[in-house]
Order: structure tokens, then sequence, then C-alpha cells
């Protein structure tokens, strides 16, 4: 049994929508550094336990 | 205040969550919620299903994989510890929740899936019950204990709790026989929060008709309404219907009530059900229609 050709292109478009959808949540969070000047990474070193 | 949300969310994902299945389970069962449907053999399927992966899948994976990434990924460690809590919350709950949406939605439109996804659709009612049933290939694959792992291993642990805390609230809550959501539609104050409500969240009237045996009754949508904690995939992708009522009946119209030790580890045991799709010559899907006809999408 095969998968319908249009369910087979919806599948195809929504995945590469999925792709800015992922991406979104990194994007805003960057862009809040950018517009706020913060740092985190350099000002919150990662706790490790790497010492 | 915080550390008592914390404690809340700790446990809740510990023992907490299980407790609070089981109780709601006996009320639905207290009242009659399964009506006559919860045979000897649905019982033992949904509580082998309840209590394997708590036990057994997910420590597992979730040792191997914190036991694995400081071997392959050594400087990894911790190395996102410093996303913010919020931004961190709202990563997780899009990378996990929409995974788990393609997840689900892949196994309703890919036919050689649905096998694997059968049996938490051949409960013929709804509730705590039938809430964690799956087939163990579905819950060996299910991508929401990789992700949690890693994310752990990589610092966003605390996001993480709270993040799985409240999914499993909303999608239990939506597998739930108690019609909870109800209020939202009839009270008038409340009506503005339910309008918000069943587009951003599952409900048991969305989730409902997900489970439904029939599209017939103008309620049951079972090609469709495939998200787990967020409902708002559904919308964008157009696979969603909002309705504020239940359908009339649950299941699959051709379900043939196969061995529990079957639908919990087809392919590796088969039904011994002549035409079942859990058996060995079986359909791959049972209400497939003739190859002539046009085939009904969700969304469409």
């Amino acid at each position: 049994m095969k998968t319908p050709v249009v369910t087979q292109k919806r599948i195809l478009r929504d995945a590469v929508i999925s792709i800015f959808i992922y991406a979104l949540p990194v994007v805003l969070m960057l862009l809040s550094f950018k517009i706020s000047g913060q740092r985190p990474w350099k000002d919150k070193p990662a706790t490790t336990i790497h010492k | 205040m915080l550390v008592h949300i914390e404690t809340i969310f700790r446990n809740l994902n510990g023992w907490g969550l299980p407790v609070i299945m089981l109780l709601v389970g006996i009320i639905e069962f207290a009242y009659g919620l399964y009506e006559n449907h919860w045979t000897k053999n649905e019982k033992v399927l949904d509580i082998v299903c309840f209590v394997v992966p708590k036990i057994v899948v997910r420590p597992f994976v979730a040792y191997v994989g914190l036991l694995l990434f400081p071997h392959l990924l050594p400087d990894a460690k911790n190395a996102f510890a410093w996303v913010p809590f919020w931004w961190g919350f709202a990563i997780i709950a899009v990378a996990d929740d929409l995974t788990q949406y393609w997840y689900h939605r892949l196994h309703h439109q890919l036919p050689w899936l649905w096998r694997f996804h059968r049996t938490h659709h051949s409960a013929p009612y709804m509730g705590m019950a039938m809430a964690s049933r799956q087939n163990i290939i579905y819950t060996i694959f299910f991508s929401q204990i990789y992700l949690t792992t890693t994310l752990v291993y990589l610092g966003l642990g605390y996001p993480v709790l709270f993040v799985t805390g409240v999914k499993a609230l909303i999608t239990t809550g939506a597998h739930s026989s108690i019609k909870w959501d109800k209020p939202f539609y009839t009270i008038k104050w409340l009506k503005p929060v339910g309008w918000v409500m069943e587009r951003l969240i599952s409900t048991p009237a969305t989730h409902h008709a997900h489970h439904a045996d029939t599209s017939d009754d103008g309620v049951g949508y079972y090609k469709g309404n495939f998200g787990n904690m967020f409902f708002i995939w559904d919308l964008i992708f157009g696979t969603g219907i909002i309705t504020r009522q239940y359908p009339s009946g649950y299941g699959i119209k051709h379900y043939k009530q196969e061995e529990w030790y079957a639908q919990f580890m087809w392919p590796i045991f088969k039904s011994k059900k002549e035409g079942s799709e859990l058996a060995a010559n079986g359909p791959m899907v049972g209400d497939a229609l003739p190859p002539e006809a046009p085939a009904v999408v969700a969304g469409s």
C-alpha cells in the first residue's frame, strides 16, 4: 500500500516549514541577546565537572 | 516559591504522574467511564504498557545515554547550561513537541508505520488506562526519551524538567475520559479561555476526536488532530479540526480484539486472528480504501 502522492507532497512541504519553526525560538533568543547586549555564555560559564 | 514549584515538578516526573494517572484511572473506572469495554485482554495490555516503559525502556535509555555521552561528546557536557531558563523552556517545548507531532503524524500517514501505532488506537474507550498504551517498538523509538537524555547532558536538564512535567499533564489530561474541558465551552466567562486553550493545547474534545472510530458522526477526526502538547501544529499544517463535542465511539472499526502480546510486541509476536492487521498475512491497513477510490487525506 502506497502513501497518496498528495500526502507525500504535504509531508514534504510541512517538513520544510518545520525547519523554520524549530529554528524560531533559537533565532529569537539570539536576537534578544543582540538587542539587549547580553552575553550569557560569557557571563555565566557552564557548570562543568572538568576542573 | 520557586523551590516549591521545582520540588513539585521533580516529584511529578518521578512518582507523581504515575500516581495521578492511577488515581484518575480509579475515578474513571468507579464512574463506569470504561463501560463494559475493559475486558481481561485490554486490562493486561494497558497494564503492561503502563509499567514496562517506566521501569525498563526509559531508565535503560537514560542510563545508556548518560554513560555513552561522556565518551562520545566529552566537551559538550553542560555546554548549553548558560541558556536562560525561559528561552531553554521555549526551545525545548518546540523541539520536543514538534518532533512528537511528526512522529505521530507519520505513523498515521505512512501505511507501513501504522501497525506500530495501532495499539494506541485499538482501545474502544478513552482514559488513563489507555493513555500509555503503545506497541513496544513505538515506545523504543519515541523521540522524547532520546531528546530529553541529550538535553540533560548538554546542561538543559532544568527546563527539561518543567517542559516534560507540563507536557505530561496536558497529554494525559487530553486522554482522560473525564471531560474537564466542557466548562470552558459552556460557562460564559470561561469561554474566551476555552477559545485560546483549544487552539493552543490538546483538549479532551480535540484529542478524543482523534481517537474516534468514525468520522461519520461529524465529530470524529481520526485522520488528523495529531498534536500532543500543542494543538497549534495541527492549525499551522492544516491537519486539525477543532470540536467542542465528543465522538460517538472510540477505537478502530476493524478491531479484532487481538491478543495483548501481539499488540504490545508486533512484529515480534503476531496475532492469530484471521484477517487482522497484526496477523502474519494480515493487511497493512485494515480499512484501506480500494485502489480506484480517492484516498481521504488528513487536513483536506
